[in-house]
């Protein structure tokens, strides 16, 4: 007689057989229960072999004792025995277990008498286990005993023992997460895994009776059960299939090959990967929201239903009711809320926009409600657009939850933050609540601010679309249309200028500043990228992160207070932009373009359109290094003169062009200094002739060919200019000099007021001054009033800094050249 | 071989990368990260509510490169990163004593 073939051995060959004949996308609930089989089959040769000893039997427990192995599922086992030999059951639980151990089969195994089990339900999982009881081989009665035991021991007191089950599933999700919204998630221990789906069947084996029977489920969840198991199993196996392990999460790496294993092709609007993660959500959703409502329905938690709602604004008001009293939403008005027929689209009226409202204020509790109201298929009959967005997947490095988990989310921290929680650590969220003219509006905003992603592809575009439509359809008021609008179609502007963008560059925060207008939006957009980034996960609301955007936020809000740029002003800048654009419709576009780029913004709305595109054919040519332009135009008044010179900006560069001018005999009546993105100065002088109300060409060419010998560096003006002022006497009452040092005003120079008579070559002495203290004129603004001087200069120093050290210095080097 | 440690402005990461990437360098590695150097902390306010930034938000990027690209690697770093103003950070260069690419194993300039 030839040996007869291991069991074992032949196991392995028949699960290969078994993985073989089905496509990894295929082993589903079907074949768990046949890899049961094959397992029953090899275990009770196995306890033939080992001499099936008298008082002992053996026992599937777990899932294998519900018939389902995946591919590489434990092999649960339990040895039970009378208590009369321990040897016989060592030697037993050896032939057993290292037939199995010796090949790639995982085994988990407990060796107890029916007694011992008693104790062991101690442990959940243990009891969990033990529920599942089912003999493999041995004493009937052993087995019997043990699930007579264990059972009782759970129908001793359902309620607790499904408040274990809500405890122990709570845990698994602070543990591993949520199956039902995680871009990675586990497929057995998350929340609304595989683990919470058989957490309903322990609570029905606790019960003693079909839950349907106990009023505990409804024969629709059933089903939804049935259809999440069945892909959970398939899920499940492919994963263990493709990376040949018992792992259950389901990686990135693998979503493409469990997608395409499973069926999934990409469709319009949704990718493959997509698509099965959003079927796995879906019926995670479903598994997380049956064990809740079973559980609730056991302990008949929460209130009764009042009156169960009767219409779609009903349902929205008892949810509120509910929410605004602290209370979840109880299992009864939930069930009464499945059996109201909602029609597709709800019409919005005040009703029902009113109680949407009224949830959306109370945060937490309202977020939940809309969450419930998703899972009962309800919340996408209210806004449609809701159904694009549901159990999407987002595919970015920062982002860990669907779309329309990360929208919930959002509207939670943002209720949060306007209720001022972590105000403490963040004065400019307290600050900006303050401002924010309607709370509805930055709930909304939060709410739906991603709306547009529902796969067209550039979500804020598409956003700013959609959700205008669901205004409309609710009706919402203009003032709250116009600023949810806003923020949807603006959400990505701070987070996205202040990580990439050069702060101090003032340009840029007076764009910012005009595409925000106010400091009302200014706030609710600061409250939206902090509430959206706390919602995206751990790693997006970083302090590196706050501290870009806020100081992006202030320095925008100050731009705002100051009135350097407001919704007019935007509005103005806009149209001036599109007529200096039409006036130069001749000359090249890119042209036009790259000037109205490089030029400050504050030259666009100083500058009226005629006089720019004056400017344009001296501004735009590249300026070489020693090369100084200078044209004069006809001035405003007669007898003035503009003067545009244009240089590369450097130290030094005003006080050349004031003393040039003081010596060809021309008086500066005021002047603006402007410095283009790339280091271009183009000053602005409004002058008058000293000696000739028309002034002569002569003392133009004379001012030119002065200022081109300063700037190359072969005369000194400094003589030239103390020469000449020795012929003009000191006016006779000298007002005092004042010198003002203002850092508050700008947040990216220190601005130096300089007050004093008026006299030859004034501008030239200030600005030299600074020249010498290595100072930067970055915008002058020169003023004379009969004889008297006011001048503003916005100064930096040599790094692009505000003066911080030393203001006397400054002040003290001033008065000594404007007093002597 | 050298690892090439750059403190830069976050905003200059973008021109920094395609520098690298215009001389052959394709792997980096970036870090969010705060700190001083002469650049020192300093006071914000909005609407009125003063607050205290210690620490400057900055970008660390670690290349580690053959010694013989070391210095065309600093050179298009310093460029790209250099604005002229305050706070354009520091480099700095460190000899690595050995390389692994954890995938296959290899070592030394091979791992590169």
């Amino acid at each position: 007689m030839g040996a007869a073939p291991d069991p074992v051995a032949t196991l392995q060959a028949e699960y290969e057989a078994l993985e073989r004949a089905y496509s990894t996308g295929h082993h589903g609930v079907w074949t768990a229960r046949r890899r049961a089989e094959l397992v029953d089959v090899a275990l009770r040769q196995l306890f033939e072999r080992a001499g099936a000893p008298p008082g002992t039997a053996v026992a599937a427990v777990g899932g294998y004792g519900r018939r389902l192995l995946l591919p590489r599922s434990d092999i649960d086992l339990l040895v039970l025995h009378d208590g009369s030999d321990d040897d016989a059951v060592a030697h037993l639980a050896d032939g057993l277990l290292y037939p199995l151990w010796n090949t790639e089969f995982e085994v988990g195994h407990a060796v107890r008498t029916p007694q011992e089990c008693e104790h062991a339900c101690e442990r959940l999982d243990a009891a969990a286990a033990m529920l599942d009881i089912r003999l493999l081989a041995g004493e009937k009665d052993l087995v019997v005993d043990a699930a007579a035991r264990v059972e009782a021991w759970a129908r001793r007191d359902p309620p607790a023992f499904a408040k274990a089950i809500r405890e122990d599933a709570a845990r698994r999700r602070g543990r591993s997460g949520s199956t039902a919204h995680l871009l990675e998630p586990d497929l057995k221990e998350g929340s609304g895994g595989w683990r919470d789906l058989h957490s309903i069947w322990l609570v029905e084996a606790a019960v003693g009776r079909r839950l349907e029977d106990a009023g505990l489920l409804r024969a629709r969840e059933r089903e939804a059960l049935a259809g999440a198991e069945e892909f959970l199993a398939r899920a499940r196996s492919a994963l263990h299939l493709e990376t040949g392990k018992r792992t259950d999460r389901l990686a990135l790496d693998h979503q493409p090959a469990i997608a395409a294993a499973m069926g999934f092709e990409d469709e319009p609007k949704l990718i493959s990967i997509d698509g099965l993660m959003r079927a796995l959500f879906e019926h995670a959703r479903e598994i997380e929201f049956i064990l809740r409502a079973v559980v609730e329905r056991l302990l008949e938690e929460g209130s009764p239903a009042a009156a169960p709602p009767t219409s779609p604004a009903g349902v929205l008001e008892a949810l509120a009711d509910e929410a605004e009293a602290g209370r979840e939403p109880s299992a009864a008005l939930l069930d009464s809320i499945d059996d109201l027929d909602i029609a597709a689209d709800v019409v919005w009226d005040a009703d029902v926009r009113g109680a949407f409202l009224r949830l959306l204020r109370t945060g937490d509790r309202g977020a939940l409600s809309l969450e419930i109201l998703d899972r009962l298929g309800l919340l996408a009959r209210f806004v449609a657009e809701w159904a694009d967005v549901r159990c999407r997947p987002q595919r970015d490095p920062y982002h860990r939850f669907t779309v329309d988990a990360h929208l919930t989310s959002s509207l939670r921290a943002m209720a949060r933050n306007l209720a001022g929680e972590g105000s403490a650590d963040d004065p400019v969220q307290a600050e900006a609540v303050k401002q924010v003219p309607d709370p509805d509006a930055l709930l909304l905003g939060a709410l739906l601010h991603d709306i547009g992603k529902n796969g067209e592809g550039g979500h804020v575009t598409v956003g700013a679309r959609v959700v205008e439509s669901i205004l409309d359809r609710m009706g919402a008021d203009a003032p709250l249309r116009e600023l949810v609008t806003f923020m949807v179609s603006q959400h990505l502007l701070l987070p996205d200028t202040a990580t990439r963008r050069d702060l101090s560059d003032e340009n840029l925060v007076l764009d910012v500043a005009a595409a925000v207008g106010s400091s009302e939006r200014l706030a609710a957009l600061y409250l939206l990228a902090k509430a959206d980034a706390e919602a995206t996960g751990p790693a997006a609301w970083t302090p590196w992160r706050r501290a870009l955007i806020r100081e992006l936020v202030a320095k925008v809000q100050h731009v705002l207070e100051r009135g350097e740029m407001d919704t007019e002003l935007a509005e103005e800048l806009t149209e001036r932009v599109d007529r200096v654009r039409y006036l130069l419709e001749d000359e090249p576009d890119s042209d036009v373009e790259r000037f109205l780029q490089r030029m400050p913004r504050r030259y666009l709305l100083t500058v009226e359109p005629a006089r720019a595109a004056k400017h344009f054919a001296t501004i735009t040519p590249p300026v070489g290094a020693n090369e100084v332009r200078a044209v004069h135009f006809e001035g405003a008044r007669t007898g003035t003169y503009e003067l545009l010179a244009v240089a590369r900006d450097r130290s030094g560069l005003l006080s050349w062009i004031a003393g040039s001018l003081a010596l060809a005999g021309l008086s500066i009546l005021t002047a603006e200094v402007f410095t283009t993105e790339d280091g271009v100065a183009a000053d602005l002088f409004e002058v008058e002739g000293v000696w000739e109300a028309e002034v002569p060409d002569r003392r133009w060419r004379e001012f030119r060919g002065m200022l081109r010998r300063a700037v190359d560096g072969s005369i000194s003006l400094e003589r030239r200019v103390d020469e000449k002022r020795r012929w003009y006497p000191a006016p006779k009452v000298p007002t005092p000099v004042t010198v003002v040092l203002d850092n508050a005003t700008s947040d990216f120079a220190t601005v130096i007021e300089v007050g004093a008579s008026d006299r030859l070559g004034l501008l030239y002495d200030i600005t030299r001054t600074f020249a010498e203290l290595g100072l930067d004129v970055h915008l002058a603004k020169v003023a004379t009033y009969e004889g008297r001087v006011v001048d503003s200069f916005y100064v930096r120093d040599g790094m692009g800094r505000k003066l911080m050290d030393d203001p006397e210095e400054i002040d003290r080097a001033l008065r000594v050249r404007l007093e002597t | 071989m050298k690892l090439v440690t750059a403190i830069v402005k976050p905003h200059r990461l973008d021109e920094v990368k395609d520098a690298l990437r215009e001389i052959g360098i394709n792997g980096l590695t970036t870090t969010d990260v705060e700190g001083f150097g002469r650049q020192r902390g300093h006071t914000e306010v909005y609407r009125g509510a003063e607050y205290q930034v210690d620490f400057v938000p900055k970008v660390r990027l670690e290349v580690v490169v053959d010694d013989a690209d070391t210095q065309g690697v600093v050179d298009a770093i310093v460029k790209a990163a250099r604005t002229g103003k305050i706070g354009d950070g520091k480099l700095w260069v460190t000899d690595v004593q050995q390389l692994i690419r954890i995938r296959t194993g290899e070592m030394g300039p091979d791992a590169l």
